[in-house]
């Protein structure tokens, strides 16, 4: 068993004209939560299904927990789509028994379980009702739990908090991060970056097919971390990116946020505010995801 | 296997269905009501007895149709008290208008008024008040013509008995040697009925579930299931496990309709109700229709698979199904030209064509023993287009499943049939 649950080297994906996935490679450790980020039609959802075996790469290999893609045994690994479905006519307990058979449990197992997770996320009272009779949280939970029900080493999640309430969220995530500490891994598609910082052990960011970075949490934040500031000032302080010692500045509202110079002083910067206008509050930070997400991501290619 | 599970969950989710078991139960209903309540209908006289008066011109008939008319009801009493009233000349008209009164104001039944000029045209009235039965308007039209011929013999100095014994018809009855050795009676009416019975449940059984399919994968690539239903199993395994999944759900149905089926012929067959006694039908033709359905099955319902694969809504997926369900519905067209004469070469080619074969071929069998070897032609020849058309469905679905939006063209779906291969 290597260190790595997938590796990905150089899988291309055309749709016609379209190249979807262009020569993408990374890397996922076992026993992390690895964070696929980039915008709408970055390529991360077909990275996905090529993962699935739901379609093939024209270029490239796959290799997931240690074999080749052809010979993965997919029952090993727990998908959850970007677009949520469930057979609507039938009963919640029995589309959890079919999708627990079909991933390879026995029919008494794959019950048994269904009945444990739905008296975990508070469904049990449901099983016996038509998925169509669910509100769209619970019939996002319920998809959730069809996707552990086998207890997969590998989780893939694509956006698996789009749609749900902050209570609800909250509890997909406990259930996370508790299969995380279990030792498996999780690989999982976002653009919500506060997610990312919350969860995530490593990232990897792609635009138009392409890795723009990816490693460690903190070691893409120090990459990028090497001087910023946060600032909340009374007045205008749009006249803060004219000053030598600033790259860029981004205007969160109640915040401005300014890349630094390598070597700047920062409090040279606050000096140069305070000349102008009364500041309330500064701190030395590093970036966000967020922030590094939008810089990198708007930049010209 | 996992292939298990999709036939399970196909078979269960259909089975269970209202639709399913509404269908199972009301479509027997319907063809009861259909074929056979008219036919009882026909036959069961109202018992009921019917005060008639004969006006006649001529003087020469009324008695004559009097006398003939002796019909009884079932407690014996006469069917038809008719009153023979002679009214020559000038006095019919008027006679005719003060019956026609006494109709009206209940105290007749039914006036016959038979004028002079009967013997040159032919013409008689039948004058009734509401009764619309068919069958005592024959009777009267058969008792006035033997009347009249009677009269019209006598005129001419001939003997009616003698006459009527030279000019007696020939009646044939049909006989059909079957594969047994023996003769079986047939008659075209309830032969008509029978195939016409069979085929179309024949037809609708391979359409709705067809359809089916067809629909059940669009909502799951309309729901997105699809993607999860992939992550675990292959596409291989989907498409064998709807196709026996609801091709077992079909026969089930089918199978219940040839149980009840069978328990009909049986009664039938029993000659407990005499007017059922022309409705027979071999065990062996029941056994015919479920392998028909069974082939049928396979062909059309994997070129219903291909089509919802293609399609990402039930409307765009209508045209499609539109096409496969033309080649259906012409052996139902051709059923008439095939009662005719089931064994011309047009009708054998037909039942040689495995897209209609399953119907022409059941059609066939029902109305007249084709040989054997044409039978087994007829069914290897659509077993080797059920391969065809499921490999294509198979190279067309892989592809096809994961499409979204716009429908493809022929040529795109020929491409997809290269690349998958």
């Amino acid at each position: 068993m290597s260190d790595s649950v997938v590796d990905i080297r150089g899988i291309v994906k055309r749709y016609g004209d379209f190249t979807a996935v262009d020569g993408l490679s990374f890397t996922v450790p076992a026993g992390s939560i690895y964070g696929l980020l980039g915008p709408n039609g970055a390529g991360k959802s077909t990275t996905i299904r090529m993962m699935m075996r739901i379609m093939l790469p024209d270029e490239g290999t796959i290799r997931i927990l240690g074999s080749e893609l052809a010979r993965v045994d997919l029952d090993r690994i727990g998908y959850l789509p970007e677009e949520r479905g469930l057979y609507k006519k039938m009963k919640v307990g029995k589309v959890l028994t079919f999708f627990g058979e079909i991933k390879g449990l026995e029919r008494r197992e794959a019950q048994r379980r269904a009945h444990a997770w739905l008296e975990r996320l508070g469904l049990l009272d449901r099983a016996e009702k038509p998925v169509e009779d669910l509100s769209k949280g619970m019939q996002q939970k319920v998809q959730f739990i069809s996707t552990m029900l086998h207890e997969p080493e590998l989780l893939i999640l694509d956006e698996p908090f789009s749609g749900l309430d902050p209570v609800n969220a909250s509890v997909i995530k406990d259930v996370i991060l508790e299969y995380h500490r279990k030792g498996h891994t999780i690989v999982f598609c976002t653009h919500m970056m506060d997610q990312v910082e919350k969860l995530c052990d490593y990232i990897c960011l792609i635009n138009r097919g392409r890795v723009v970075l990816s490693g460690t949490l903190q070691a893409v934040k120090k990459e990028y971390g090497h001087n910023g500031v946060a600032l909340r000032v009374v007045g205008d302080g749009s006249f803060l990116r004219e000053l030598p010692e600033v790259v860029s500045l981004q205007d969160n509202g109640n915040e401005l946020f300014l890349r630094l110079r390598d070597g700047v002083d920062p409090y040279r910067v606050l000096e140069a505010a305070r000349a102008r206008i009364p500041v309330t509050r500064f701190e030395l930070a590093e970036p966000s995801i967020h922030d590094i997400f939008i810089e990198r991501v708007s930049e010209p290619s | 296997m996992k292939v298990g599970h999709i036939i399970r969950r196909e078979y269960t989710e259909n089975v269970r269905r209202k639709s399913f078991i509404i269908s199972t139960l009301l479509v027997p209903i319907l063809m009861l009501v259909f074929f056979v309540v008219p036919v009882l209908f026909a036959l069961l006289e109202p018992d009921k007895s019917y005060c008639v008066v004969v006006l006649d011109q001529t003087g020469k008939l009324g008695d004559g149709v009097a006398a003939a008319l002796s019909d009884t009801l079932t407690d014996g009493g006469r069917k038809y008290l008719v009153t023979a009233a002679p009214s020559a000349g000038d006095a019919y008209a008027p006679a005719r208008a003060a019956r026609v009164e006494e109709l009206r104001g209940g105290k007749l039944d039914i006036v016959i008024a038979l004028p002079a000029s009967i013997f040159a045209d032919g013409k008689a009235s039948y004058i009734t008040r509401e009764e619309r039965n068919m069958n005592v308007l024959e009777r009267f039209e058969d008792v006035i013509t033997d009347v009249v011929i009677q009269n019209r013999l006598a005129a001419e100095g001939l003997e009616y008995e003698r006459v009527k014994t030279l000019t007696a018809g020939i009646d044939l009855d049909m006989q059909q040697v079957t594969a047994q050795g023996g003769l079986e009676e047939k008659s075209f009416l309830s032969d008509y009925g029978i195939v016409f019975v069979f085929t179309m449940i024949l037809y609708s059984s391979l359409l709705s579930w067809g359809m089916t399919i067809s629909k059940s994968i669009i909502e799951e690539k309309g729901s997105r299931v699809i993607e999860v239903l992939l992550s675990a199993v292959s596409t291989r395994d989907l498409m064998w496990g709807k196709l026996i999944g609801v091709g077992l759900a079909g026969l089930t149905q089918l199978g219940a309709w040839a149980v009840m089926g069978l328990a009909f012929a049986g009664y039938a067959a029993s000659g407990m109700v005499g007017a059922l006694a022309s409705f027979q039908i071999a065990p062996a033709v029941f056994v015919y229709l479920i392998a028909f359905f069974v082939l049928g099955f396979m062909l059309f319902s994997s070129l219903f698979m291909t089509v919802g694969s293609v399609c990402s809504t039930d409307q765009d997926a209508q045209q499609l199904q539109g096409l496969i369900t033309l080649p259906m519905i012409i052996p139902i067209l051709c059923l008439m030209l095939l009662l005719q004469n089931p064994n011309s070469p047009l009708a054998v080619v037909l039942s040689l064509i495995p897209l209609f074969a399953p119907m022409i071929m059941l059609a066939r069998i029902i109305l007249l023993q084709p040989p054997l070897w044409q039978i087994l032609l007829s069914m290897a020849l659509i077993l080797v287009s059920v391969f065809l058309s499921i490999s294509f469905a198979a190279r067309i679905f892989r592809v096809g499943i994961l499409m979204y939006g716009k429908r493809p063209s022929l040529r795109e779906m020929i491409r997809w049939y290269k690349l998958a291969g």
